[in-house]
């Protein structure tokens, strides 16, 4: 008899209480969110590696030893992603075509140690672009901000529309303005590849391509609880192995591979005879019958493969990583890099470019770079100050990173921090050529860096910059109205440097007791 | 009774009928009598905002004057920065309040309020407590921070500025009242009254990049003229102006100016300024170029002002 399998539902409800806030996360382009959803981004493998948060690597470690690769079908958003992306293919279809349309295949090791290694290694010599192509989490966040957010937005908008001919303006029009070509094609990419590998394979991502996978697969392999199947009972139907999106169980060995298996239990609920089961199964490896043996050895040969392969590309890669930071180093235009990375080169390693920081900024100051400051920071963010500049007092970029790419200890380090500083062309500016007021970027500078003094012999006042006080936020330059080269503009700090904060200057009491006309 | 004298009695019963009492109505039940005509101009100092708004508008004839029965009205404060009211980057919250509650009071059918900010709007709304305010009393405060939300208009007496895209909310209101808060400005020299319709236009980059000061005046001659101006000089930004750092640039003057009359309110403002910084008028070109357009006079000899200490 069937016993009722709760597992599978209780996957299922984790994972959208893991994915749909995290989603929302993204999304939200009203601040709406609550900030603890944050927290849901801290936990995720990659950003939690990168920021060093060891109790995350204990808390994951202990998890994959325990229960295997839970993380892969309840925590990853792209994980779950590609199980909802299943889930609308399977509408309408029969079960053959639809969830039960996998078949066993064998794991591709060399590919996916190969790739972790060479991911986590290129990391450790300070490239991280592998590891930005590759992290699961920061591809969802990609796809979510550039594909997602819009989509949103112009729903709010429509909406808004509505609203506002009833005078309610709850709902406002926005614009999409941080999408960049690059962002947008690498999120419409990384998507397209999810959809292609889950029709044809299933989780064939994360058993091949994905760092993350490969890493949790070398814990999962020795997992206490694993899906076993009850060799006795097992009528060898294959309906299990059909219903694999990790096409990780052989029906004819009776085998569930669980460094590839994601903990999803579609096949614990579709066993009509109650044979294969999720449980306490320590050093549960594969039978040693004589069918195996050769397999084992073919492993052991595998992983020598890998090894090789990876060792005779160790000398290629370092090669690659130091002239990778050589090269952006001495670049001519160096991206205004985000308060709180502190240097370029720093941030270049840490950030893998999720952007979630962009999705935040409630400035909308902050683009994924294309191809410009070169592919050490594709798809990473900077300031652009074309049309909107950073808010003084706003930290919420870092307040959200969770590689701790950025790092700010507070709003008394962000007015502080020098990203760049104005430039002041004056023979561009308004107040020369062409003799009338104009000081748009005085107005808008919050420490007054950027002054209006006289100018000749007139009434008339131009800006001059005292570079001491200016912390780069582009004020100044957002607004200059002089084109098609503006008369201010701030140029990068590769590495940021700290100004003192404006003086205080004392309080007059001031006190007229006339109208003074 | 003759016939004559009937006809002659009841032609003077009508006429006496159709005279408007309002005059006497408004004079019995404040207990005061209109000597003079009303100021064109007055001036309250030494009060909270509401408290000087009440006494401004009172001694200009009440609001009613102004905004009608069943008028959509709009208020436009200057919530330019994301700045809270004490720092005086914008008007100020309670004086919004009350104005919002007066205009609904008179029976205005809505009372909406807006700027187009330099800082993050939504910011700049809930920093200045503008959107709080207007809120509690029962204003609809609207975005201005998308193109969509402005229409173009002619403006054949602009000198430079011949057209401009302006907020929706004004090109559908019946009435609307400029409300700036006074300070030092670092483009304008002055930011009051007339400054203060920047607010209303989308495209501020053709201001500076053609002649800020003749744009400024420019813009005021849009056909739609405020019914009135109310100047918020509670707080005055002396220094480091539109923006401002912090409290050593402002000055405590608990004053308030109200006119239609937009160059003159400019003068009288100035003249107040100039008690706390040096600011000379041919600085603040805006002004003889409102002139110029006879959209006020500079002389405030001509104008009829009632100055009231509280």
């Amino acid at each position: 008899m069937k016993r009722t399998n709760y597992l599978k539902g209780l996957r299922v409800i984790l994972a959208i209480l893991f994915f749909v806030p995290i989603l929302l996360y993204f999304v939200d382009f009203r601040g709406l969110a609550p900030d603890m959803f944050n927290k849901l981004l801290h936990i995720q493998i990659v950003p939690a590696l990168i920021s060093g948060t060891i109790a995350i690597w204990i808390f994951q470690f202990l998890l994959a030893l325990l229960f295997g690769r839970i993380y892969c079908s309840v925590i990853c958003p792209a994980g779950i992603l590609q199980d909802i992306i299943n889930r609308i293919f399977c509408i309408g279809k029969k079960k053959k075509k639809g969830s039960s349309r996998f078949v066993y295949h064998k794991p591709h090791n060399i590919l996916r140690y190969g790739l972790m290694a060479v991911t986590f290694l290129l990391f450790i010599w300070g490239s991280s672009e592998l590891l930005l192509a590759l992290d699961p989490y920061s591809n969802f966040g990609r796809i979510a901000t550039n594909l997602f957010r819009p989509v949103a937005i112009w729903g709010n908008n429509l909406l808004a529309e509505i609203l506002a001919k009833v005078d309610n303006y709850t709902l406002f029009h926005m614009s999409v303005q941080t999408v960049t070509t690059g962002a947008g094609i690498a999120a419409g990419l990384a998507l397209l590849v999810f959809i292609g590998m889950v029709l044809f394979r299933g989780r064939l991502f994360c058993n091949t391509l994905c760092p993350v996978g490969a890493l949790l697969s070398l814990v999962s392999r020795y997992s206490l609880f694993r899906v076993v199947i009850d060799k006795d009972k097992c009528i060898g139907c294959g309906l299990c192995e059909k219903t694999c999106k990790a096409e990780a169980i052989s029906t004819k060995e009776f085998h569930v591979d669980s460094s590839r298996c994601v903990d999803c239990f579609n096949c614990v609920s579709s066993c009509k005879k109650d044979s294969i089961h999720y449980r306490f199964a320590p050093f549960n490896r594969k039978a040693k019958t004589k069918e195996v043996i050769e397999p084992a050895a073919h492993s052991r040969r595998q992983f020598l493969a890998t090894g090789t392969i990876v060792a005779s590309s160790l000398p290629l890669m370092s090669i690659y990583a130091r002239r990778n930071r050589q090269r952006h180093g001495n670049g001519n235009t160096n991206p205004i890099t985000p308060p709180g990375s502190h240097n370029l080169e720093q941030f270049k390693d840490k950030c893998t470019g999720c952007h979630i920081c962009v999705a935040k900024c409630p400035s909308q100051v902050l683009y994924p770079a294309g191809m410009e400051f070169g592919f050490g920071y594709f798809l990473k963010p900077h300031m652009s100050y074309i049309n909107s500049y950073c808010n003084y007092e706003c930290t919420i970029c870092a307040d959200v990173c969770p590689n701790h790419a950025l790092d700010l200890k507070g709003v008394e380090e962000k007015v502080t921090t020098q990203v760049g500083v104005a430039e002041f062309f004056i023979n561009r500016c308004i107040v020369k050529t062409e003799n009338t007021d104009c000081g748009a970027c005085s107005e808008h500078c919050p420490t007054q860096a950027v002054h209006m003094v006289p100018y000749k012999d007139t009434t008339l006042t131009i800006p001059q910059v005292e570079p001491q006080l200016c912390i780069g936020c582009g004020g100044c330059e957002s607004i200059c109205p002089v084109r098609p080269k503006r008369a201010i503009i701030v140029k990068a700090n590769t590495e940021h440097a700290y100004v003192e904060k404006p003086k205080e200057e004392e309080v007059l009491d001031i006190v007229i007791d006339d109208f003074g006309f | 009774m003759k016939r004559r004298d009937f006809l002659k009695t009841s032609v003077v019963a009508g006429a006496a009928l159709s005279i408007n009492f309002e005059g006497l109505q408004a004079a019995l039940s404040s207990n005061t009598m209109t000597v003079q005509q009303a100021p064109e101009m007055v001036a309250v100092m030494g009060g909270e905002p509401a408290a000087m708004l009440d006494k401004a508008l009172e001694a200009l004839g009440g609001i009613d004057k102004y905004i009608k029965k069943g008028q959509k009205v709009v208020i436009k404060p200057n919530i330019g920065w994301d700045r809270s009211p004490e720092l005086a980057g914008n008007t100020n919250p309670e004086l919004i309040k009350a104005l919002v509650k007066k205009c609904l009071d008179a029976g205005a059918q809505k009372v909406t309020v807006f700027d187009h900010t330099c800082d993050n709007w939504q910011k700049c709304y809930e920093s200045s407590g503008i959107a709080t305010a207007t809120k509690e009393a029962g204003g609809i405060i609207m975005p201005a921070n998308e193109e969509k939300y402005f229409k173009k208009v002619a403006l054949p007496n602009g000198v430079i500025l011949k057209s401009a895209m302006i907020h929706e909310s004004l090109i559908e209101a019946d009435a609307w009242i400029n409300v700036p808060i006074l300070k030092n400005h670092g483009g304008a020299k002055l930011s009051c009254a007339m400054k203060n319709y920047m607010g209303i236009v989308w495209d501020r980059r053709f201001f500076h990049q053609n002649d800020l000061q003749q744009c400024i005046a420019d813009i005021c001659t849009w056909e739609k003229k405020p019914v009135l101006n109310i100047v918020d000089a509670y707080r005055m930004m002396h220094q480091n102006g539109p923006q401002g750092k912090s409290l050593a640039d402002v000055a405590t003057i608990k004053s308030l100016i109200v006119s239609p009359n937009i160059v003159a309110i400019d003068t009288a403002a100035l003249g107040m300024f100039n008690q706390v910084k040096k600011l000379d008028m041919d600085a603040v070109g805006h002004l003889s170029k409102g002139e110029a357009h006879k959209l006020g006079s500079t002389d405030l000899k001509k104008i009829n002002i009632k100055r009231i200490k509280i």
